[in-house]
This record gives C-alpha cells, sequence and structure tokens, in this order.
C-alpha cells in the first residue's frame, strides 16, 4: 500500500520518517520524493495492513500522510487498448489480459505522470 | 480443387457461408490440411485497428444561396484542402487546428461529424462573376453535407519497423514515446490477422475489393501509396461513405510529441478460391518476421537493432542487447479482433457480398525513397574550421585571452593526444573570474559533457540537436575525438535562411 505524506511548509526537523519505522518496525521504501527548503512530499511503499499504524506514527511528529489509491483514473470509453501505456510505465501499473483488454493495477502508480502525458487518447489521469 | 467468387456469394445469400477470421486459420489448417480447409470454409476475414496518418476525407456543403467559390476553407478551426471547384474540400487526419494545436486536428472534426456534432465551416474566395460572394461562415452536422467520403491515400500496412531508441534523449514519435537507452519498444500492425499478411501476393485484394472501413461497407481503390509488395512493405488505398461509419471503429489520436493522427479499423475479406489463397491465410506471428530499428537517429535508413516475429512482439517483452524490453503494440489487437468478427457477421448475415478485383495490383512494385534535388548540406559544409583549443593544464586567465583572440564563446579542450576532453566557455570563465579562481587550471573549470558531432551529419539533424539542448554551438569531432572544427548556431541560422530564400 501506498502512502503519501505531506511535508507541508517544510516546519519539520525531526527524521519523521526514519523514526517512524524505528517507532514501529515497519519497512517502508521510498518511491518518489519532492523535497525543497520549504517543504515537500514522499511517496512511501507500506506493508500492506500497517498503512493506518505508520500513519499514526508519522501524525506523533506532526507530519500528515494519507493513503494514496487510485493514482491513476483510467477512462475505458476513451481507451482503446493501443498499449503504449504499458511500456512506458517502469512500475508495471498496466499490462494486458488474455484478450488484450488494458488491465490497470493503480496502487503501483507512483504519480510520475507519464503514461498520462502519451496516452493517445487521453483515457489516462494522474491524480495526486 | 477450386472455388469461384460466385458460388461463395450464391452461399452468402442462401446463408450456408462459412466463414473463419484469420487468426482461426493455421489452427484449421493445420486439422484438415489445405484442401479439407478449403472445402469447409469460404471466406477468411481479416482485421486492423492502428494510427492510420494517411486519412482524410472529402466533403460536398452545397451552394449558398449567393454563391462562394471556397479558395480557403477552415472546419473547427482547422484547415482543410480546398482547390477542388468551389464547394467541396478534402480534410486531412493530421492536419492541426490554428487555435488549439495537437490537441484537436482532422481527425477530431472526423470523429466529431461521425458523433453527429456540429461542425463549424469558415470560408473565403476572391469572388468572381459567378461566384460573388466572399466569404462564409456556417455550421454542419453530417447528416447535412451532401457528400462525405472517406479516402486512405494508405493504410493496412503489410508489416511495419518495431521501433526503439537507442539514444540517451527521449524521442516523441508518430510510433508514440520512445524512452532512452532501449527502455520500450513500440510495433504496429495486428501481425497473423492484418489483411495484407493474408493476401501477400494480392492473389484476390485489388482495385474493388469490398473492405469494412471505420464501421462502413467500403472498398479498395488500389494500391496505395509508398505501396512496396517487392519489399513485403505493401499499402492499400481504400474509400468508404463516412456517414456509415462508427466511432467504435475510428478514433481520433494525438501522439504527444508527434501530433494528430487517427486509428481506423480496417478489414478485408479473403475468398477462398484455391489452396494457394489458403495456405497464405494459415500464416502465424511466428512466420512474420519484421526488424526493430532507432527512432533515436532521425534518417529515413535508421539503424537496425534486430529481426523480430510478431509472435515476441505479441509476447510483452524483447531482448536487447541482454535486457528484456517491453513491447506496445499501439494497434490494438483486440479492435482487429472485432473488426474481423464484425465483418464475419456481416457475411453471415448475408449482406456483405465478395467481388472479383477489377483491376489486379502488381505485387512486384518497390517503392522508392525520395531523390533530393539539391545537394543537403552538411555540417562539413558549414562548420568554422579555424578555432582555437586550450589544453587542460593552461590557467584559466591564458584560457580568457585565448578566447578574446579567438572571436568565440567556445573553447574546447584537448588532451596530450589531441583528443576532445571537454569545454570551456566564456561563461564558464566569468564565473571562474567572478568567483576569485582565474589562477585555477582549464580542467577545474570545464566542463566534461560536450555536445558534439561529426562532418557527415546534415545540417537539420544537427540544428535541432542545438535547439533540443539549447546550446550555442557543437564541437566537431572525427571518430578518434580530434576537433575539426565548431558549428555554431549564429552561422547555421544564417546559412539555414540563406538556403530557404535561394
Ligand atoms: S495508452 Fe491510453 S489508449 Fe493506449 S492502452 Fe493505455 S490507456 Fe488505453
Ligand atoms: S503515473 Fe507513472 S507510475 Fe503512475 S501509472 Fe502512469 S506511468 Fe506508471
Amino acid at each position: 500500500m501506498k502512502l503519501l505524506v505531506d511535508f507541508g511548509n517544510g516546519n519539520t526537523q525531526d527524521p519523521a520518517i526514519a523514526s517512524a519505522i524505528l517507532e514501529t518496525g515497519i519497512a517502508a521504501s521510498i518511491e518518489r520524493a519532492m523535497m525543497e527548503e520549504d517543504g515537500g512530499w514522499v511517496l512511501l511503499s507500506v506493508e500492506d495492513g500497517e498503512e493506518e499504524r505508520f500513519s499514526a506514527a508519522l501524525a506523533k511528529r506532526g507530519v500528515a500522510s494519507r493513503i494514496q489509491t487510485n493514482s491513476v483514473v483510467y477512462n475505458a470509453d476513451e481507451c482503446v487498448d493501443c498499449g503504449l501505456c504499458t511500456s512506458l510505465c517502469m512500475k508495471h501499473v498496466f499490462s494486458f489480459d488474455k484478450d488484450w483488454n488494458l488491465v490497470v493495477d493503480a496502487d503501483r502508480c507512483v504519480l510520475c505522470g507519464r503514461c498520462a502525458e502519451f496516452c493517445p487518447q487521453r483515457a489516462l489521469t494522474v491524480q495526486k | 480443387m477450386y472455388e469461384t467468387i460466385d458460388e461463395i456469394n450464391e452461399r452468402i445469400r442462401d446463408g450456408s457461408v462459412r466463414v473463419a477470421t484469420a487468426e482461426e486459420m493455421p489452427g484449421i489448417v493445420d486439422e484438415l490440411g489445405t484442401a479439407g480447409a478449403l472445402k469447409e470454409v469460404d471466406v477468411v476475414t481479416t482485421g486492423t485497428f492502428g494510427a492510420m496518418c494517411s486519412s482524410g476525407v472529402f466533403l460536398n456543403f452545397g451552394h449558398a444561396e449567393i454563391p462562394i467559390r471556397m479558395e480557403k476553407m477552415y472546419l473547427n478551426d482547422v484547415e482543410a484542402h480546398a482547390g477542388l471547384a468551389a464547394v467541396d474540400c478534402y480534410l486531412g487526419a493530421t492536419a492541426e487546428s490554428e487555435t488549439l494545436h495537437a490537441d484537436y486536428g482532422g481527425a477530431h472534426v472526423i470523429e466529431d461529424f461521425i458523433a453527429g456534432k456540429t461542425v463549424e465551416l469558415r470560408a473565403t474566395g476572391k469572388g468572381t462573376d459567378c461566384y460573388p460572394r466572399r466569404a462564409i461562415t456556417n455550421e454542419f452536422t453530417l447528416d447535412e453535407l451532401n457528400q462525405a467520403v472517406m479516402v486512405n491515400p494508405r493504410n493496412s500496412y503489410q508489416c511495419y519497423d518495431a521501433a526503439t531508441n537507442m539514444g540517451n534523449r527521449m524521442v516523441r514519435t508518430y510510433m508514440g514515446c520512445l524512452l532512452p537507452g532501449h527502455r520500450n519498444v513500440t510495433y504496429s500492425g495486428a501481425g497473423c490477422l492484418s489483411p495484407l499478411t493474408n493476401d501477400p501476393h494480392f492473389d484476390v485484394i485489388g482495385s474493388g475489393t469490398p473492405i469494412f472501413l471505420g464501421g462502413a461497407n467500403g472498398i479498395v481503390i488500389g494500391e496505395g501509396t509508398q505501396s512496396s509488395p517487392g519489399t513485403g512493405f505493401s499499402t492499400l488505398m481504400t474509400c468508404g461513405n463516412l456517414k456509415d461509419m462508427s466511432p467504435d471503429f475510428i478514433r481520433a489520436a494525438t501522439m504527444t510529441g508527434y501530433g494528430v493522427t487517427m486509428y481506423v479499423g480496417v478489414g478485408v475479406p479473403i475468398p477462398l478460391l484455391n489452396e494457394e489463397i489458403v495456405r497464405h491465410t494459415a500464416v502465424r506471428d511466428e512466420d512474420l518476421v519484421t526488424e526493430i530499428v532507432d527512432y533515436g537517429t532521425p534518417v529515413r535508413n535508421r539503424p537496425v537493432i534486430r529481426k523480430v516475429t510478431y509472435a515476441e512482439l505479441k509476447s510483452g517483452s524483447v531482448e536487447i542487447n541482454g535486457e528484456e524490453v517491453r513491447t506496445a503494440p499501439l494497434s490494438s489487437y483486440k479492435k482487429a479482433r472485432e473488426v474481423a468478427g464484425e465483418l464475419k457477421k456481416r457475411i453471415e448475415g448475408g449482406g456483405f457480398l465478395m467481388a472479383k478485383a477489377t483491376h489486379p495490383i502488381d505485387n512486384t512494385k518497390c517503392n522508392k525513397p525520395m531523390a533530393e534535388k539539391g545537394e543537403t548540406v552538411h555540417v562539413s559544409d558549414v562548420m568554422v574550421k579555424s578555432f582555437v583549443t586550450v589544453t587542460g593544464d593552461q590557467t584559466v586567465k591564458e584560457a580568457a585571452k585565448l578566447l578574446l583572440k579567438g572571436d568565440t564563446n567556445h573553447l574546447p579542450v584537448i588532451d596530450k593526444e589531441n583528443r576532445l576532453s571537454g569545454i570551456v566557455t566564456t561563461y564558464d570563465i566569468s564565473k571562474a573570474f567572478a568567483n576569485d579562481v582565474q589562477e585555477a587550471t582549464v580542467s577545474e573549470i570545464m566542463v566534461q559533457k560536450v555536445y558534439t558531432t561529426t562532418p557527415d551529419v546534415p545540417i537539420d539533424v544537427a540544428a535541432s540537436m542545438l535547439q533540443q539542448n539549447n546550446i550555442g554551438a557543437l564541437v566537431v569531432i572525427d571518430a578518434n575525438r580530434h576537433v575539426l572544427g565548431l558549428l555554431h548556431s549564429y552561422d547555421l541560422g544564417e546559412r539555414v535562411v540563406r538556403r530557404e530564400q535561394r
């Protein structure tokens, strides 16, 4: 499961993620991050079922986070199953079933936006 | 043993016709042999659904009360080709809107017409005695047009190169986005289901062959433009009534960074008249070989990376240089199946008859590339051959003096063997002075990543490299990285403009 950690205005001085990992013992891996001096966000991957506990540990340190699901929204009416997205997404969000229907595993998405930019039918939207 | 078109049409009319899709044929032939398959199957349906840029529609608007000879025409801000008498135009699918650019084009106008939407026509003419009016703005739906006929100068490529990108910069092409370092492969065509792979020698397909086009019943006009059956790359020119088309089988699209295109579904029925024809329809993806080529190199003869079969491409990944690379079809195999299935239904329903081609297509012809009259300008024609270089152990101060003397902003840095090792620009030198490090050596401040080119590169390729990287000059080198000259963007701008004015 993905957890989007929001560092708001960057006031946090604590190593919040590291501390939360130590406290909870949950192995969290960083999928993507955007950090500037005045804040930013980090997208974490945590074990399924552990996201609430991890989120609580972050909250204790004044850092907001929320579960990130359905990051990429797929409009089946627009899609023509051309498959371009299957080759562009490095997180393997897209694949074909045996009948060549596009299958979307939206929870693997790390919000890079590439698929939406290049889908010839503009059938994909990425939302954070 | 052979059958005739008349016999097959008889069966279509009385409902006893037996139709198989091209995908089913290899299995049928395996089981029954070609003679058995000929006895059991009358027609094989094929299908493809892919980006077919070479598409457009002829439209007729009728005469206005005060008539106008439309000489410039726009449909929803997309320019259509006038110059066809007074009230007709040809709207090309890839033409782009003057206002929305690549987000809306001829293909979208065509899609809007099919969807029953209203399209705005703006036209002007010079005004003549018989056509006094000079401008008109009006709205049309597809029903209100007298004729709307899709004509595709070429589609249904028998075979098409698969694309990858060996370069280090993302390229955005009509084959989709190609990631740097060959991280994806895109291909086109439905493989064993494609119309022309099932009749590679044009035994049955010719002028007048009835087809399925975008949901309508259309026909083959003849060989498509660029058709090259002699080299395995044949195409068809097709037409069909736009009024009968359906959004299920024809869709506008935008390849980001390339532009507007149109996805079109084409299906060709192949009447099985003899065993030779049967054999061709039993083709499998394993038998269909194409090449993966490097679209990172923008020349006509793109480097071939490897040969590949459609079976490998359709598996979802192929190997390039020992790495697994994901493949994407671009054409929709699901839609191609729907096309072949729909065509099968129409034939079985009795509403779609076979016809003998009125004119055969020459199956030996080879396509010629464009022979450019007037020579291509190369980097060697424009580069500056007198230039100064500096070595890495010289000081920044010395480099500054050389820059002033050389009347340039770019100083290539060379090593002991005279090979290019870096570059310093006026910017780097000024920065060094500003930071008070003018006694430092050139190698400490130089930029090691140098944008280079070679003398034999066409000037347009070098120009786009300068533009894409937003830099002022390229260092021209030979195979041993010896510096031969500099190519400045300002020299090049002048040269290109001068050429165009000639
Ligand atoms: S790129 Fe777009 S149209 Fe093509 S399969 Fe993906 S979502 Fe569908
Ligand atoms: S946004 Fe990026 S990670 Fe998410 S599905 Fe699209 S390509 Fe994959």
